[in-house]
């Protein structure tokens, strides 16, 4: 087999083949699957996500993030569909989770990207970076269906166990809500031809929306009053109060 | 290798030979010769071929196919392992009788293309549910035999992509003409020993 490095497509196959619903699957219905076509397909413009400025990590160390952002690329690559898990800054959002809702999984991500870089070195003779493209493939699918347990690897518990954790969190992170601090200018939403949150949806929208024809928004929930932070806070608050 | 690895090699083959008669229900008494240039039956297959290496599917060839053979299947199943036994680790049909064997590292990704002598040919579903070749991963301390084995049809079945191991022996039934095994040996070793 040739040590090619293609710029991945097939590796939303990672994603499909292991079930993952919600807006994964929403991503294959707007035709996500590999072909022949799609290898020599130019890649569309980036110049959105391109013009963000660098990540400061706060919570992950610069080569725990630089192997995550690899894996992301991988889960969601960019692709003639649109932008992946990098340009919207997937990882990012998982980085500022880890030091809130995600705090819980913090060691989590230490000792399992540990774990892959020891299998990577142990399996395929060099770090992950530094593989071929069909080495990083099948390190990760090893560790996707939990062979690269044991034998030396040091994950704790089942490797799948930390692939079903990262790509849950890539998935967030590229799809989510961008005041979460992924899903940067909305590429994920875009990718998926989701027009946005919105408080009132008119006859004329819908039709619009039904014949693909209505344009995003490209609005936080949270840049709603209705569904800002601060308003959900006080209404939970004074529904207690008036309990 | 050891006491308990014959013993296995020796009780796991005859379960194996007992169940792919009662599989089958098929007479097929033409025995193939299946080779590998990278394990013999009996002996370790080298990591390359397991997630403790590059997990490339390995490399067979075959020879005295019986007359009449229009195409071939492969599949490698550990009839140690599963629930029920057994962890099929990959299956490939379709395969031209003109072609003499397989190379190692055959395609893990959609997109990659087959080898032109095997453009025909199919990987079809393994235990993790797979169109590809994923090798020995057993609990650490236990060796299991992997039974490769190939069989001859008397005819091009056909077979839609997508097949699991029962889709298959249920397809290939009646049409076997003869079959080759090839069984080598994997043990996990806690710490490195598999390094």
């Amino acid at each position: 087999m040739a040590e090619d490095r293609p710029k991945k497509i097939s590796r939303r196959t990672l994603l499909r083949s292991a079930g993952v619903a919600g807006a994964a699957a929403a991503a294959g219905s707007v035709g996500l699957s590999a072909s022949p076509e799609a290898l020599t397909a130019p890649l569309p413009e980036q110049s959105s996500a391109a013009a963000l400025p660098p990540v400061a990590y706060e919570h992950l160390t610069a080569e725990e993030a630089e192997l995550l952002e690899a894996i992301a690329d991988h889960l969601i690559p960019a692709d003639e569909y649109g932008p992946g898990a990098m340009e919207a800054r997937a990882v990012a959002y998982i980085d500022r989770a880890l030091g809130g809702a995600l705090s819980d999984s913090h060691d989590a991500y230490r000792s399992g990207l540990a774990a892959f870089d020891r299998y990577c070195r142990a399996s395929r003779g060099g770090p992950f970076l530094g593989l071929s493209n069909r080495d990083q493939v099948s390190a990760l699918i090893d560790v996707e269906i939990g062979s690269a347990t044991g034998a030396a690897t040091g994950f704790a518990g089942s490797s799948a166990v930390f692939f079903s954790m990262v790509r849950s969190h890539v998935l967030q992170g590229t799809f989510g809500d961008p005041y979460y601090g992924g899903n940067a200018n909305f590429v994920g939403w875009d990718l998926l031809g989701y027009p946005g949150v919105r408080t009132r949806v008119s006859n004329a929208d819908q039709r619009r929306l039904e014949a693909g024809e209505l344009e995003p928004n490209h609005r936080s929930a949270y840049d709603w009053d209705t569904f800002n932070k601060a308003s959900a806070r006080s209404a939970r608050t004074e529904a207690k109060h008036g309990d | 290798m050891g006491r308990q690895a014959w013993f296995l090699l020796v009780s796991t083959g005859l379960f194996f030979s007992l169940s792919m008669g009662a599989i089958s229900g098929q007479e097929f008494s033409h025995d193939i010769v299946l080779k590998s240039r990278a394990m013999q039956t009996g002996e370790a297959m080298p990591r390359d071929y397991t997630p403790d290496g590059r997990n490339l599917s390995p490399p067979l060839t075959w020879s005295n196919l019986p007359a009449g053979t229009q195409e071939l299947a492969i599949v490698c199943a550990d009839f140690g392992a599963g629930n029920p036994p057994p962890w099929v680790h990959w299956i490939i049909y379709g395969i031209s009788p003109a072609t003499v064997g397989l190379p190692a590292g055959l395609p893990v990704e959609s997109h990659e293309a087959m080898p032109a002598d095997l453009a025909d040919a199919i990987q079809g579903l393994n235990g993790w549910r797979r169109p590809y070749y994923r090798g020995p991963a057993p609990p650490a301390g236990t060796p299991h035999l992997y039974h490769f084995s190939v069989y001859a049809l008397d005819e091009v079945l056909g077979l839609e992509p997508g097949l699991t191991r029962d889709d298959l022996l249920e397809a290939m039934e009646g049409h076997i003409l003869g079959r080759g095994d090839l069984v080598p040996i994997y043990e996990r070793f806690s710490g490195s020993a598999n390094q």
